[in-house]
């Protein structure tokens, strides 16, 4: 072994090295869309209420709930301090290259007292979800945003403490020995294990057996060996030591014991996966109610990130959490050849 | 890929344009094994692999047996497919390449991308899968471009299409024994087809309207 890898596991062993995110669905992770609209100047600040009231009976903006009307100027060399939104420019039928209020505000009986001149600007069209969106869809126009305290933390690779890292880090190297495994005999360097999170047990390590089997990935492999502690499973595993599970232990479980439940195949568990599953065992993986899911390194046809997002996907009836970046590089290093 | 493969073979190819006379004995093997599934308690799915006229593979759902959430019919076939390769000392891509999938309904999500790794090229379905379907209804697996998950397959939809939904429909008023379902639906009727066992307390709530 050079001594350039074993530096990079030293390192890796410390669970405070390493960086891990969320994998977030488009909606949270993608830039919040914008709409064009028009906005004011507010050159008389008494009539601000009373413009308020009357431009959300002309144009109330019902699907923009998030929006704030008014925003202060973003230019301190504008002369008025407050600007107001008057509408969509897909609310006005006519579109002269530079409207008046009279073009945007059809009704004659509007009293435009205390409103300037029409400007273009744009508005995020939703709400934004994470508080980077929130950040860049300010910067158009204020909107509301109700914070998810765990997908900021989550965002800022903070929501986890160094302990719980550590156990990450104890259930990644299970799977990354099963890989270590499974590439001695010759398999695609891949390995996994699931884990119950009520009792910390790891209840299956496996690896990929895609040589003997074209559809014996690592994760499918796990889920049948849930299924052998289950009671159940399909494919036999005597050939590879490395491939092995333990029964749930209802005593550890807290959840089993609480309400006397067997447990139903992968409910509430806990994917550790080398490296990103592909749609099949992605999919797999909702038919089996996996909790979360955390792998190390992305692969090219990956379907919780790369290719699909399967953990989010809308339709399904299942959804689960999944974080990447897991010892990413001694994940990485697996599937490098030697 | 594919027609290179067939030319290779001396395989004119004409298995991927099935005769109506051919689906219809086929497709009525796969019903006749969703109902038995049916009747057992497992999802009304029924599928069969048939290479040069040959079933190679003949599956129904058991993930209630085996606790194993991905044991679907089409999954179990594959596996009696590459069995059968085994047996006979025969490269099971070279087999799959010239097998057509019949399944009563469209297959999910893992199995289409499962076909794509065992690179089958045709299936033909009955009614569509709309919680799960790989082949367009959830997503559509088996055309998308997924360089490193096997090959693309062409499908033919809809064969005794009413038929599927209603055994799916039946299935589905009952309870399922192995699912906790905290939600039960208010319009469920009693078991249609064959009873229902509950084994746990946990379950006789759910089951007990």
């Amino acid at each position: 072994m050079e001594p350039e890898t074993k530096k990079r596991r030293g390192m890796e062993s410390d669970p405070d090295w390493w960086d891990f995110l969320p994998v977030l669905s488009d909606e949270m992770s993608d830039e919040v869309p914008v709409l064009d609209a028009y906005a004011a100047p507010i050159t008389d600040k008494r009539q601000t209420s009373r413009l308020v009231k009357d431009l959300s009976v002309v144009h109330p903006l019902a699907d923009l709930q998030h929006i704030k009307r008014v925003r202060a100027r973003r230019d301190e060399k504008e002369p008025h301090a407050l600007e107001v939104l008057v509408c969509l420019v897909s609310d006005v039928l006519t579109r002269p290259q530079r409207p008046t209020l009279i073009d945007l505000l059809s009704s004659k009986d509007f009293n435009v007292k205390g409103l300037g001149e029409p400007f273009l600007v744009r508005i995020p069209a939703r709400a934004p979800l994470t508080r980077p969106q929130f950040e860049r869809a300010s910067r158009h126009w204020p909107t509301s945003f109700h914070e998810d305290k765990r997908v900021t933390l989550g965002l800022k690779g903070q929501l986890f403490t160094s302990g719980q890292k550590a156990k990450f880090q104890e259930y990644m190297t299970a799977a990354v020995e099963a890989a270590r495994a499974g590439r001695e005999e010759g398999m695609e360097a891949v390995g996994a294990a699931i884990i119950d999170p009520k009792s910390g047990q790891i209840l299956a390590v496996g690896h990929d057996l895609s040589r003997d089997h074209p559809l014996q990935h690592a994760a499918m492999v796990c889920i049948d060996l849930v299924a052998w502690g289950q009671g159940g499973g399909v494919y036999r595993y005597e050939k590879h030591p490395a491939c092995r599970y333990t029964a749930s232990d209802p005593q550890l479980s807290s959840g089993a014991s609480e309400e006397g439940v067997q447990p139903y195949i992968c409910t509430g568990y806990e994917l550790y996966i080398t490296r990103e599953p592909c749609v099949m065992c992605a999919m797999a993986l909702v038919h089996s109610r996996i909790s979360r899911v955390f792998y190390g390194t992305s692969s090219p046809d990956g379907a919780l990130g790369t290719k699909y997002k399967i953990h989010c996907q809308k339709g399904l009836n299942h959804h689960f959490q999944v974080y990447q970046g897991v010892m990413r590089q001694t994940c990485e290093a697996l599937t490098r050849p030697r | 890929m594919r027609s290179d493969a067939a030319e290779n073979n001396g395989i004119d190819g004409s298995f991927l344009q099935p005769s109506d006379t051919e689906v219809q004995r086929w497709m009525s093997c796969a019903f006749n094994m969703a109902k038995e599934a049916l009747e057992s308690g497992e999802v009304p799915v029924g599928c069969l692999l048939v290479y040069n006229n040959m079933v190679l593979g003949k599956g129904r759902n058991e993930v209630n047996e085996t606790k194993n959430a991905t044991r679907h019919a089409e999954m179990v076939a594959l596996d009696q497919v590459l069995e059968w390769c085994s047996d006979r000392e025969l490269d099971p891509e070279e087999v799959c390449r010239r097998c057509v999938l019949y399944v009563t309904v469209e297959p999910c999500i893992t199995c289409a991308a499962a076909l794509r790794l065992m690179n089958i090229p045709l299936v033909v379905y009955g009614c569509k899968n709309e919680r799960f379907g790989g082949c367009g209804s959830v997503l559509d697996i088996s055309a998308a471009d997924l360089p490193h998950t096997g090959t693309s397959f062409t499908c033919i939809p809809g064969h005794r299409a009413d038929e599927a939904v209603d055994m799916l429909k039946t299935f589905y008023k009952q309870e399922n024994p192995n699912v906790l379902k905290p939600k039960v639906r208010k319009d469920s009727l009693g078991p249609a087809g064959g009873s229902v066992t509950t084994q746990r307390e946990s379950c006789e709530k759910s089951t007990s309207d």
